[in-house]
Parts: structure tokens; C-alpha cells; sequence
């Protein structure tokens, strides 16, 4: 094992590195980051790995002993040769939590392929001694300190969120769910399309268990329409929840994006959940008949417990399409509109619909419900805090439009288009979501 | 305004309305309907296919129809339609035995005879009229051609062979040389078209007929300025002009309704009032209006669409105003009462009338179908209208304006609150329709605010979006399906919210 790997390593450190021992000191003594990765990078090639998990000849634990604050990367490489499936030698989670606490993004950032693969290996771990809860404290510090900031996508996030969904610790989550992924760098991660997939479907479940459909809604609806040529089978149960929230939160589904895939809607309008969504809202009892003989794929595709909150707020729909056609009504005749049993049943729904503010009514004690409009009440500060919100929002496109303007690709293609046929900048805005266009490009230009 | 409670019985006639058409329409006291004249205003097949469709939507005229219909075929010389009559027949004492029709033997013997003669003579003319068209094709006569075309498409109609008549009249616009010919040809398929009750292609001949007639007219125009301008004295001129004029004139109204019957068998109320409305002279129908449709029954075709679809001002404007089509309204004087009773605002009296006439229209070859739908929309416009200028109204008084209990009123205005036509809530426990007020101020806040948030939650989507296109992150087709699928396992296991 202790041959020289010269033949396959590429990069500047071709060099000598052949023991741990070398590399050791390599690490101990290195001042540049960046020449210590390529080094690193060289020796863990090529099944070199092996060496990188071994102790040090003294019996030496090289990673009880590297500071992971000054030798990030050193214990980077260390730990995820020693997590490698094959690995004989697996560091202890102490250790691994230590360094996920402790380990200095900058120099982390260097080598992004070791992070998703630590990442991968502190699950791994977790799941072999039968206990993935172990690998959710290491596994937040990861996510939460290696990005500059909890915008920018990374493979961490969706293991992270995977993890969290798989135990069950949906508020575990709810720390990164906050901050909505704005920013993708492929330079910080190694990033696949799954990734960004997974962490939105997985946040999007998060949120749903968590009761939080608004947000839950958002998230769904980013994993459905990812960009793409071919429409992945997780758009498609994205799809399907997104369904089924909006269901519970609109009552009735919306239109999705026109970017989202044909091919995504068109199986969804012939499935189960499009028909759920065309009969929604119906009295409890002939939905719950209408949905009877799809209730098997329901429950094969684990949806059952949303659909089931679906049926339990149709009443809940029924009556508020009541309120744009009654000003009162008595509880019994209510009761009977929604097709329900009891009326005490309808004073709770409704009563819990005034807590809610989803209407505005009162109940008289002879059982008459007044509905009255929905009170809408902005106070000043509410207008001030839109408004701030909508300049900050096109400072922000401002920005992105001048970056875009001034971006290399932009202006070759710009002076194309102005060599070839006069002014026709404008087909390049297509992918921005409509910048207003009083800014016009030559502005910057 | 009238507000008289009229009798409970008359109730279910109405409610009944809301759903399909009847099967089988009524003919008594309260829907009287005379067969005898009513059938006595068509001449042509048309009477036995309407009297076919009587005996299959009214039991109660079934026998007196079916005799009826037995005459006008022996008049004839299409015998199968001996055979559709019995069917029909058959199948309405089938559906309905608490009728008790007559066996149809008892009613009118079947003439073999008559069927066998039939049979010969139409065969024997079919060859005659074939031999013709091969002799002139032979010899290359453009025109004889042509009427041999024209005569074989006759000979098929009158025999009940539609498609070999249509073949035929198709082929013969080949041989046509004159606009005058193609018009005719067009009006040969139109006719055809409309009794057979195929609409789908009627707007193709009127717009082929009205291209040719275009033509004709440019030619007659040009003609005399050019060449005859000089020989010709003036008067000449004019006659010619005035002639051409006349012609189109003629042939426009037989147009307008084929056009309209046409919207009307689709649907589309609103254009086959206008269309109907723009009918001229009833002269100018000249043998449509036995062979076709009765003006009585365009009059009626018209005001139905037209209350269903127009505003008041359009139904005043171009229903109560237009005198070429007053003409035609005299033809069936209830249909007058009816207008002004919409236009008075006298609702009660326009249902009344709808009901009472309903058979009448039931009974219509043309309208049978959408009657239900008409009477639907104009009870809707009407509730619209009715309530338009008020605040808030009493429901009782409501539904005693239009004589229907508050319950079908109430399930009426509900209704037509959901579809959004009116704008206003129902007060159940005080029994109030009361017209919704806006604020518009409150509604101008929200709807900014919610824009707003609307904006920056699909800006940031998009940012996201075009970030993950920039770093090619999109989805690919999988090199291997299960990789993706294992996944969704994963996390689909977990995933029971």
C-alpha cells in the first residue's frame, strides 16, 4: 500500500506523500489552504483512502490529536476516509460532533465533495448503530455553519431535512425551512437537481405535518416546477400534495405556474387527486363516498392522513361559500347544506372558523348565524411594512438587472443581436420574470 | 305590478323545468295545442317528420299523428318512412304503457301495395334520370349536365336517400356556370341540410351562397357600365339593378334563417336571434315557409332567443321596433303578449305563458331540444332584472311576482347568487334578498396588499428558478428510473402527515 500513487494523482501535488505520517505533518505544518487540498485531494484518491484511515505508526489517533478549528481540512479528509463504507476504523460520534461544532467554514469550503460526503457518512453511521437520531445534532451544525449564509443551497440541506423527515423531528427543521433558498453556487456544493428536489419536497412535508400550509404550499410548489426536460417522479408526488394543501388551504386547487411540466398536470387531472380536487368541496359523507374507491392508492402513496384533513375541512368550505350567499342562517339549515348530523357539530366548526378569523359571524342563542363581511383592517404600519418590502424587492431586481446587464454572456449576445438586426435586446429578459422595462439595457451598458 | 298568488297545483310544472326536458309533454287544458292546424301549415315531408316527433314526445296526440302521418306519406313516395313511423310509434306505447296507445294496425293499415308500386316507380325513375346524366355526359353538355345532377338530388331526396342527394348536388356545382346556378345549388343543399337536421354544415353553403350571389351582383353592376352602358337607356339599367337587388334580397332571408336554425340546433342563442331578427319579408321565404319553417314558428324561434340573450334595449330596439319582423310576430299573437309582458316587467305573466305554451314549443321540430335551456335563461334574466333596482327586497313579495313558492324562488336566487349574477345575500331568517354593498376602499387595501406578498413570493420563486437554470441544475431524463424511484420510497415511507 505504501507504493507511490504518482500515476493517477493529478494537480500540482503529485508529490511524495505516501504515509499518513507525511501527511501528518503536512497538515501540521501547511499555511496555504488551497495547496494543502490539492494535496489531500491527491493522497485520497485511488483508493488511498486507505491511508488516510489509518492511525498514525506511533498508534497515534490523528484526529484526537488535529485541532479541527486549525486543521479543518486535515480532519475533513481524516473523517470522511474513516466514514467510508469500507472503512475498518470508524471515528467515535464524539468526535464527529466536535468537529461539526468546531471545523472553520472558509477552509471547509474548499472542498465541497468531502462535506456531502461526511454528510453522507455521518447518516451512514448513525443508521448502522440503529440510532439516526445521533446523526441530527452533527448534521445542523454542518448545515447551519459550512454556507456563508442559509440562502444558498447545499447537498446539507436536504440530507439534513431528509433526516429530519425520516425521524420524524419536523421542528428540528424548521430553523433552515425559515430561510427560503434564494441562491445556488456550485462553487460551495456539489449539487444535483435531487437535491434541490429533495430538500423542497422534504421541507414541504415538514411543513404540512407541522400544520404550516402556507409555507408548506411554497415548498411543494418549487419541487413541482423545478426546471427541467423530463418531469421526475418526485414532481410528481410533490404535485400531488400540492394538491391536497391547496385544497386545505384554498378550497379548491389553483392554477400552477405556467413553467411547471404538461406532462406533471396532465397526470395529475386524470388521477385520483384531480378528481378529488374537481368534487372538493362536497358534504362530508359523499366525498368520503366519492373517494372511497381510490382510497387504496391513497394509502399506498401515504397520503391518507392529508386527504383525510382534505374531508375534515370541507365543512369548512361549504360554509364559507355559504357566507357570499346568506347574510343569516339558521344552524339547522347549515347543518343541512354541508350534510351534517349534529348541529352542535356545525357550532364547533363554525365557532373554531370565527377563532380563526377564516369569517365573520355570530351566533344568536336561537341558533341564527349572521355572517358579515370580513372586516379588512390595515393600520398604517401595515402599509409602511409593504411598502419597505416592495422597495427592497426592486432594489433587489435592480441589482440583479444590473448584473445581468453586465454579465459577460449578456453583452456578447447583446451586441450580436445589435450587429444584426438594430435594437432586440429585449428577447434576453425572457428568464427574469419581467424586470420593468423602463430600465432599459442601455443604460449600463 | 301584479301580485296575485296563484294556485299551489300550478308549482310543479315549474320545478320540473330545472332538470332535463320532459319526456313527454301535456296537452290539456292548461297547454291546449290543435294538431289539425298547427301540421296544416307545413306541406312536404316536413309534416311527417314532425308529426313523428309528436308521436314520440306526446302520447296524448300519438294515435290522431300517427293517422295523420300515414296520409301524408301515401302522398309521397318515400316508403321507409313507413318504417321509422311504426318505430316511433312502438317505442313511445313501449316507454309509456299507462298511455294505452292502440296497436298501430288498428289505427292504419299498412298499404303493401302502395310500398310495392312505390318501390317500382322510384326504380324505374332512378334508371331514367341515371340513363340521362350518362347520355349528357357522354355528349359533354355542360348544362344538361348539370340539371341531370340537379334532378338525380331531387329524385334522392324525395326518396329519402340523403347522401346520394347531397352527392348529387355537390357534383353538380362542377358543371355550374352562372352565379345564379351555384346560389341555386347552395339553396338545393341547404334545404336538404335543414330537413335532414344537419346543421354542422350549413354555414359552409351560406357562405358559398353568399360569395355567389356577391358575384352576381358585381357582374349585373359592371355590366352595363361597361359594354351595354351605351346601348342600354337608363331606365334599363336601373331595372336590372333593382332585379339583382331584389334577387339577393330573396335569397338573404332563406340565408338568415338557415344560418339561425343552425346557431340555434348549437346553441348559440344570442347569434341565432340576430340572425333571425335580420329575416326579411315573409314572401321572400316563399316555399320554405311551408316546406321549412312556418313564419309563426321563426317568430317564436326568435323571441325565445331573444329574451334568453338580449338586454332589454336590444329587445326593444331590434324585436319590438323592427317592423319587417313584426310581421312575423302577428303569425302567433301569445308571442307579442309575451314580449310585452317581459318588457312591463310582468314576469308572472311571462312564466305563465312560457308554461302554457310549452308544449307548443316542446312539440317544435327545431326548438324541442333547447327550450329548456331558453326558458331557463329568460327565468334567470328575469329574476336579474327584477331585482336590479332594489336594495333589499322582501322574498315573499319576490316570489309572488313571480308566482313560485319561496322555497323555488329562494333555490332559484341562491342559485344564481353562486353563478354571480346577482350580487347580492339572502337573509333566510328575515326573509330578505339584500344586494351586496362594497368597500371599495378596505377592497382596494387588501387587494394591494396581496398582490404584493403575491409578487415577492413568485419573484422569489423565480430568482430560485433562474439561479438553479444558470447552474444547469435541471431535471434530466434518469439514466436509471430507480435511483429516483427508491427515493420517493424513502421518503414516502416516512411521510404519513
Amino acid at each position: 500500500m505504501n507504493q507511490p500513487g504518482s500515476s493517477t494523482a493529478t494537480g500540482t501535488a503529485t508529490t511524495d506523500v505516501t504515509t499518513l505520517d507525511q501527511i501528518y505533518q503536512e497538515i501540521l505544518t501547511s499555511t496555504d489552504p488551497a495547496a494543502l487540498r490539492d494535496k489531500l485531494q491527491s493522497a485520497a484518491r485511488n483508493e488511498k483512502e486507505v491511508i488516510l484511515s489509518r492511525p498514525l505508526s506511533n498508534g497515534q489517533d490523528p484526529l484526537a490529536i488535529l485541532d479541527p478549528e486549525t486543521h479543518t481540512l486535515g480532519c475533513l479528509y481524516i473523517l470522511c476516509a474513516r466514514l467510508a463504507p469500507n472503512a475498518t476504523y470508524p471515528p467515535s460520534l464524539v468526535v464527529i460532533e466536535e468537529f461539526c461544532k468546531r471545523f472553520t467554514p472558509e477552509h471547509a469550503r474548499l472542498a465541497p465533495d468531502r462535506m456531502t460526503a461526511l454528510a453522507k457518512g455521518i447518516t451512514r453511521v448513525a443508521l448502522s448503530s440503529n440510532n439516526l437520531k445521533y446523526a441530527l445534532s452533527p448534521l445542523y451544525y454542518l448545515v447551519t455553519r459550512y454556507p456563508p449564509n442559509l440562502s444558498i443551497l447545499t447537498t446539507l440541506h436536504s440530507h439534513y431535512l431528509t433526516t429530519c423527515v425520516t425521524l420524524r423531528h419536523f421542528t428540528a427543521a424548521l430553523p433552515i425551512l425559515s430561510v427560503p433558498i434564494t441562491n445556488v453556487d456550485l462553487r460551495i456544493s456539489d449539487l444535483t437537481y435531487n437535491d434541490n428536489l429533495v430538500y423542497h419536497y422534504a421541507g414541504g412535508v415538514a411543513l404540512a405535518a407541522l400544520k404550516r400550509w402556507h409555507e408548506a404550499e411554497e415548498f411543494f410548489e418549487i419541487c413541482a416546477t423545478a426546471p427541467g426536460t423530463a418531469p421526475a417522479a418526485i414532481q410528481y408526488e410533490a404535485l400531488k400534495k400540492l394538491t391536497l394543501v391547496q385544497l386545505i388551504l384554498y378550497g379548491k386547487t389553483k392554477q400552477t405556474p405556467k413553467y411547471t411540466h404538461a406532462i406533471l398536470t396532465r397526470l395529475l387531472k386524470s388521477s385520483p387527486y384531480g378528481n378529488l380536487a374537481r368534487a372538493y368541496p362536497l358534504p362530508t359523507d359523499q366525498l368520503t363516498k366519492q373517494i372511497q374507491k381510490d382510497a387504496e392508492v391513497f394509502n399506498t402513496e401515504k397520503n391518507w392522513g392529508l386527504v383525510q384533513q382534505v374531508i375534515d375541512h370541507a365543512p369548512r368550505w361549504l360554509i364559507h361559500k355559504l357566507t357570499s350567499t346568506y347574510l343569516t342562517l339558521g344552524l339547522a339549515d347549515i347543518a343541512r347544506e354541508i350534510g351534517s348530523a349534529s348541529q352542535d357539530e356545525v357550532r364547533a366548526t363554525i365557532v373554531s372558523m370565527i377563532e380563526t378569523g377564516d369569517i365573520n359571524a355570530s351566533i344568536s342563542v336561537d341558533g341564527t348565524v349572521t355572517f358579515s363581511d370580513p372586516v379588512f383592517n390595515v393600520t398604517k404600519s401595515d402599509i409602511d411594512s409593504a411598502l419597505h418590502h416592495a422597495q427592497a424587492q426592486s432594489r433587489l431586481l435592480l441589482d440583479l438587472e444590473r448584473t445581468l446587464t453586465s454579465s459577460k454572456e449578456y453583452l456578447a449576445k447583446a451586441l450580436k443581436h445589435k450587429d444584426n438586426d438594430g435594437w432586440g435586446p429585449d428577447d434576453d429578459n425572457d428568464g427574469l420574470g419581467g424586470p420593468p422595462s423602463s430600465f432599459a439595457w442601455g443604460d449600463y451598458l | 305590478m301584479d301580485i296575485d298568488l296563484i294556485d299551489e297545483t300550478d308549482f310543479p310544472n315549474y320545478s320540473k323545468s330545472t332538470g332535463k326536458r320532459p319526456a313527454f309533454v301535456p296537452v290539456d287544458d292548461a297547454h291546449p295545442f290543435d294538431l289539425e292546424a298547427y301540421i296544416s301549415t307545413y306541406t312536404g315531408k316536413t309534416v311527417v317528420y314532425r308529426l313523428i316527433h309528436i308521436i314520440s314526445i306526446c302520447p296524448t296526440l300519438a294515435p290522431q299523428a300517427f293517422q295523420l302521418a300515414v296520409q301524408h306519406i301515401l302522398q309521397g313516395r318515400d316508403p321507409n318512412l313507413y318504417q321509422s313511423l311504426i318505430i316511433a310509434y312502438d317505442t313511445t306505447a313501449k316507454t309509456l304503457p299507462d298511455a294505452e296507445l292502440p296497436p298501430h294496425t288498428d289505427l292504419a293499415v299498412i298499404d303493401q301495395q302502395w310500398i310495392d308500386e312505390t318501390n317500382t316507380k322510384n326504380q324505374a325513375e332512378r334508371s331514367k334520370l341515371e340513363v340521362e346524366l350518362k347520355t349528357y355526359t357522354s355528349n359533354m353538355i355542360k348544362e344538361s349536365i348539370r340539371m341531370a345532377h340537379r334532378d338525380l338530388g331531387n329524385f334522392y331526396r324525395s326518396v329519402g336517400d340523403y347522401s346520394s342527394s347531397l352527392k348529387h348536388y355537390t357534383k353538380s356545382r362542377e358543371f355550374c356556370t352562372s352565379s345564379q346556378h351555384i346560389v341555386d345549388m347552395c339553396m338545393s343543399v341547404l334545404e336538404l341540410l335543414l330537413e335532414q337536421r344537419n346543421y354542422a354544415h350549413i354555414a359552409t353553403y351560406v357562405f358559398k351562397a353568399d360569395g355567389a350571389l356577391e358575384n352576381a351582383a358585381a357582374r349585373s353592376n359592371a355590366a352595363p357600365n361597361a359594354a351595354q352602358a351605351a346601348t342600354l337607356p337608363p331606365d334599363a339599367q336601373q331595372v336590372a339593378k333593382a332585379k339583382a337587388a331584389a334577387e339577393r334580397e330573396r335569397v338573404q332571408t332563406k340565408l338568415d334563417v338557415a344560418t339561425a336554425l343552425s346557431h340555434l340546433a348549437q346553441g348559440a342563442y344570442e347569434k341565432a336571434a340576430q340572425s333571425f331578427l335580420k329575416a326579411g319579408p315573409i314572401k321572400n321565404l316563399e316555399e320554405w315557409a311551408t316546406k321549412i319553417v312556418a313564419p309563426g314558428d321563426i317568430a317564436i324561434y326568435a323571441t325565445l332567443s331573444a329574451l334568453a340573450t338580449f338586454s332589454r334595449s336590444a329587445i326593444k330596439s331590434n324585436l319590438l321596433d323592427n317592423d319587417s319582423f313584426g310581421v312575423y310576430i302577428e303569425q302567433e299573437p301569445y308571442v307579442r303578449e309575451l314580449v310585452e309582458a317581459y318588457m312591463g316587467n310582468r314576469f308572472k305573466t311571462v312564466l305563465e305563458l312560457l308554461e302554457r305554451y310549452s308544449t307548443r314549443h316542446y312539440i317544435d321540430l327545431y326548438l324541442s331540444t333547447h327550450v329548456n335551456n331558453l326558458v331557463l335563461e329568460i327565468q334567470s334574466r328575469a329574476l336579474v332584472l327584477y331585482f336590479q333596482p332594489f336594495a333589499s327586497i322582501k322574498m315573499d313579495r319576490m316570489s309572488q311576482a313571480f308566482g313560485w313558492t319561496p322555497e323555488f324562488l329562494e333555490q332559484q336566487v341562491v342559485h344564481l347568487i353562486q353563478k354571480g349574477e346577482i350580487h347580492a345575500r339572502v337573509d333566510r331568517q328575515n326573509r330578505i334578498l339584500k344586494a351586496k354593498v362594497v368597500d371599495q376602499r378596505a377592497e382596494l387595501f387588501s387587494r394591494a396588499v396581496k398582490s404584493g406578498a403575491d409578487i415577492q413570493s413568485t419573484n422569489r420563486k423565480l430568482l430560485l428558478r433562474m439561479r438553479l437554470q444558470q447552474s444547469d441544475l435541471i431535471v434530466k431524463p434518469p439514466k436509471n428510473q430507480n435511483q429516483n424511484q427508491n427515493h420517493i420510497d424513502f421518503l414516502a415511507y416516512s411521510v404519513v402527515i
